[in-house]
Formats: C-alpha cells, structure tokens, sequence
C-alpha cells in the first residue's frame, strides 16, 4: 500500500495505490496527516490504482473528511473501482462523500 | 485649536494603552456573552475615536467638556442584530455585564414622534464592573465610560447611507431630499417588524410540527424541512439501523440525512405520514437487501444512512424503477455526477435477484 500526497494549486491530491487494509492503515494514517491539517483546501482521494478499503480504510476516510469540514476544506473521492463503489453502498457512506 | 480642546486631546494620546486594553476587554465580553445566550448577530465591533475625529468633536463643542472623562465615545461599540427583538435581549444582556449610566443613556427608537421617522438605535453609555475586571494598577478600566450601541442591519444601513448623503457631501441637503431618506426609515422599520414577525411565526410553526409529529399525527404535516428535521428528531430510522450494524456487528457512524428529504419528495411524499407508510413499508426488504450485501463481508462500520438509503432503493426498484429510477435516485442524493451512472449500475445488478416481499 502506498499513499503519495501532492500539492496542486488549492488541493490535495492523495493518490493511494494497492490495499487499504487493516495492515496498512497504520502507515496510511501517518501518510495522510498533511491532509488532516490542511485548511481551506480541496482534497482529492485519488482511489485510481487503490484496488480494495477495508472497514480501516473507511475509518481513515471519514477522519479525513471530519478534520477537513472542521477546517473548511472539502472532500471529493475519485476514481473508485466497483468493489470500493460497492463497499461505498452497501454501507451508506456513498451518501456522505462526494464520489466522482 | 484652544488650550482646553489640546489638553483634552493630549489626555487622550496619553490614555491609548488604558483604551487599547479596554477596547480589547469590551469585545471579547460581548463576543463571549453572545455565544453564550445564542444570539447570532450579523456584526460586532468596537474602535477608539481617532484624534481627527476627537479634534472635530472638541472643535464643535469642546466647552461642554470638563475633562477626557466626560467624552463617552472615545471607546464605541456596536452591535448589529439581524433583527428588532435581539436589540432588546442584547440590550438586557448588557445591562447584567455592565455598568449602566442611564442617565445619559438614551434609546433613540423611543424619541420619534408617533409621525416621524429617522435614526432608531440603542445607546448605552456604560463601565466595566469590578465583578468583570478589577486591576489595582490600572483602576482607569473602571471609570473610563465607553458607548454600546445596539441597532439592527437595516437600522444600520439607514444611518450608514443617511450618514454618507448627509453628512460626507458637507452641503445642506434640500428639505424633499431629506424627507425622502426618512420615508425610507418608514420603510425599513415596517420590514424590521415584518423580519421579526416572520421569525416568531416560522418558530410557532416549528413547535406545532414537533407536536404533531411527537402526538404521531404525522398525515397532518405537510413535508418540508422543518417538517422532516422533526422528523428525524423522532430517529425514525434506528431500529432499522441497528439490525443491519448487527450483520456484521458493525460500529453506526451518525451523518446527516437531511438531503433524504428530497428523495422522500421525489417518491411522492406529500406529508410525513406518507413517509412513515413508506418506510414501514420498505424496511424488511431494506433489511434483507443489506443482509444480502453485508452478509459475506467482514465490515465492521456503517453510516446511519444506510437504512433510509435501502429503503429508498427497494422502494425505486419495487415501483419498477430499474436503474434509470436508482441513477435517479442517487442524483437527488449525491446531485448530479457521472458517478451516479456507475452506482446505479452495481446497485441494480446487486439488488435485481431479490423478491421483494412487499411488492
């Protein structure tokens, strides 16, 4: 699992790539921190190349998405595969964050 | 200038770091003093005179004062409500933080005659209490008198624009002009009352919805925003919920479901019973479509979302909505975005092999 984070303009691009699992969030949650402090900021989660989430993963998400409405910055998920769209679903996140 | 009028002004640069102190004090009282009663308030805002300013007042009528102490606006503060009735709360609220000196307080929404119109604001001429600040070093913050004034946005836009035409041009304004200003005051204070009226009203209507909705007459309530919040209030959607976290034992993470209201529109809701009916009955489909989702899968979290968000699916694709009616169904969620498309899409093909029971 690997998260790059890059800065572009007014956002915040984290593009993620491989599994977000239970393993990885440790590493993920470091990774992510200068999205967690970011202010007025749009914030990209990149998921193109991030092949699966686990409920950890998710966790992750919805930090990211508290910290930065507490911040004014906002949230937009991009490019999720059909299982990480079906993880979306079945859970109800899909109606918290923006999917594109 | 004359010797009395450069006394005043020297007391006064000699006195900045005491006013400094006290402007800083004033606003953060109020400011904190609001927060706390819950007023919200399009402004707050304090300033020390500038020496100009003092200058031109000392200019015009500097004999009228004994010392810097008998100015009572070097330090001003002003408060813009959005409407009339927050005057008066402010107004009593201030007089439990400060010091009052009524007698050169005055409110000026009470000197028109009953056919005259024009300025209307509330002046306080106030101190700080020992009770708010007591400094053996600096008794001044004690004594120093500051002025409050509470007036509301559209007071304020009056007197800003009367204050700009009348004043800044420096040229007497013909007698029609100035009528013409004051019938605005007229205007302004009409629609000031209808504001407040308005906002007494939509808090009247709220109450009666939250009774209705807690008496359960819910065919009663016309469906809107108000009506659905109650609604909600009421968490219509817990047990369904919870019986679907169970699946998987997973953890409930609140979000807000107001946007639903929409959804619940577009399925032809007209009243909250209409909801209610709908939501019994789609909840054991909804259940069972979660059931047949989360069954297999190890995830240990969901939104409290995602019983009102299957009931909705069940109810589009029970209508024979197919996934035009689900993309559609995500659109009034998520508004419109290609991804509503792909969603629908999986939806669709998650849910077609279900036989809905209540069909």
């Amino acid at each position: 699992m690997k998260t790059e984070i890059v800065a572009s303009g007014n956002q915040l691009i984290a593009k993620f790539s491989g599994r977000l699992d239970t393993a990885a969030a440790v590493q993920t949650i470091e990774d992510v921190k200068p999205l967690l402090e970011a202010s007025n900021k749009e914030i990209i989660l990149d998921c193109s190349a991030l092949e699966y989430i686990s409920s950890s993963g998710l966790r992750i998400f919805l930090s990211i998405r508290k910290e930065a409405s507490a911040h004014g910055s906002k949230v937009i998920v991009r490019h999720i595969n059909n299982d990480i769209r079906q993880v979306f679903m079945m859970t109800g996140f899909v109606s918290l964050f923006v999917i594109e | 200038m004359d010797l009395h009028s450069e006394m005043i002004l020297a007391e006064y640069e000699a006195k900045q770091p005491v006013y400094k102190r006290l402007e800083s004090i004033v606003q953060r009282t109020l400011e904190d003093a609001l927060a706390r009663n819950g007023i919200l308030v399009t402004a707050v805002g304090t300033r020390i005179k500038t020496p100009d300013s003092l200058a031109g007042k000392l200019a015009l009528k500097g004999s009228k004062y004994a010392s810097l102490s008998d100015i009572t606006d070097i330090l001003g503060a002003r408060i813009i409500t959005f409407y009339t009735d927050d005057v008066d709360r402010i107004a009593a609220m201030a007089e439990q933080l400060f010091e009052i000196d009524w007698h050169n307080s005055v409110d000026k929404r009470k000197l028109h005659q009953i056919d005259s119109f024009g300025y209307n604001s509330l002046h306080y001429i106030c101190s700080l209490p020992k009770s708010l600040v007591d400094d053996e070093h600096c008794p001044e913050l004690n004594t120093i008198r500051f002025e409050l004034q509470l007036r509301t946005t559209l007071q304020h836009a009056w007197a800003s624009i009367n204050h700009d035409i009348g004043y800044k041009t420096g040229v007497e304004i013909p007698r029609d002009y100035l009528r013409r200003i004051n019938r605005l005051a007229g205007i302004l204070e009409m629609a000031d009352d209808e504001f407040s009226r308005i906002r007494a009203e939509i808090t009247d209507y709220r109450r009666r919805v939250q009774n209705l909705v807690r008496k359960g007459k819910l065919d009663d309530v016309q469906l809107d925003g108000d009506a659905f919040n109650s609604y909600l209030q009421a968490r219509p959607f817990d047990e369904l919920n919870k019986r679907i976290a169970s699946i998987t034992q997973a953890e409930i993470q609140e979000v807000p479901l107001t946007r639903y209201l929409k959804v619940f529109m577009a399925l032809g809701c007209n009243t909250l019973g209409d909801v209610q009916r709908l939501v019994k009955r789609y909840e054991e489909d909804a259940y069972r479509l979660a059931r047949h989702q989360l069954g297999a899968t190890d995830i240990d979290i969901v939104s409290s979302a995602v019983g009102v968000l299957n009931i909705c699916i069940v109810c589009v694709l029970s209508s024979g909505g197919g996934k035009i009616g689900l993309k559609r169904l995500f659109e009034h969620i998520n508004g419109h975005n290609s991804e509503n498309e792909a969603i629908a899409e999986l939806t669709f093909e998650l849910a077609k092999n279900l036989d809905y029971g209540s069909n």
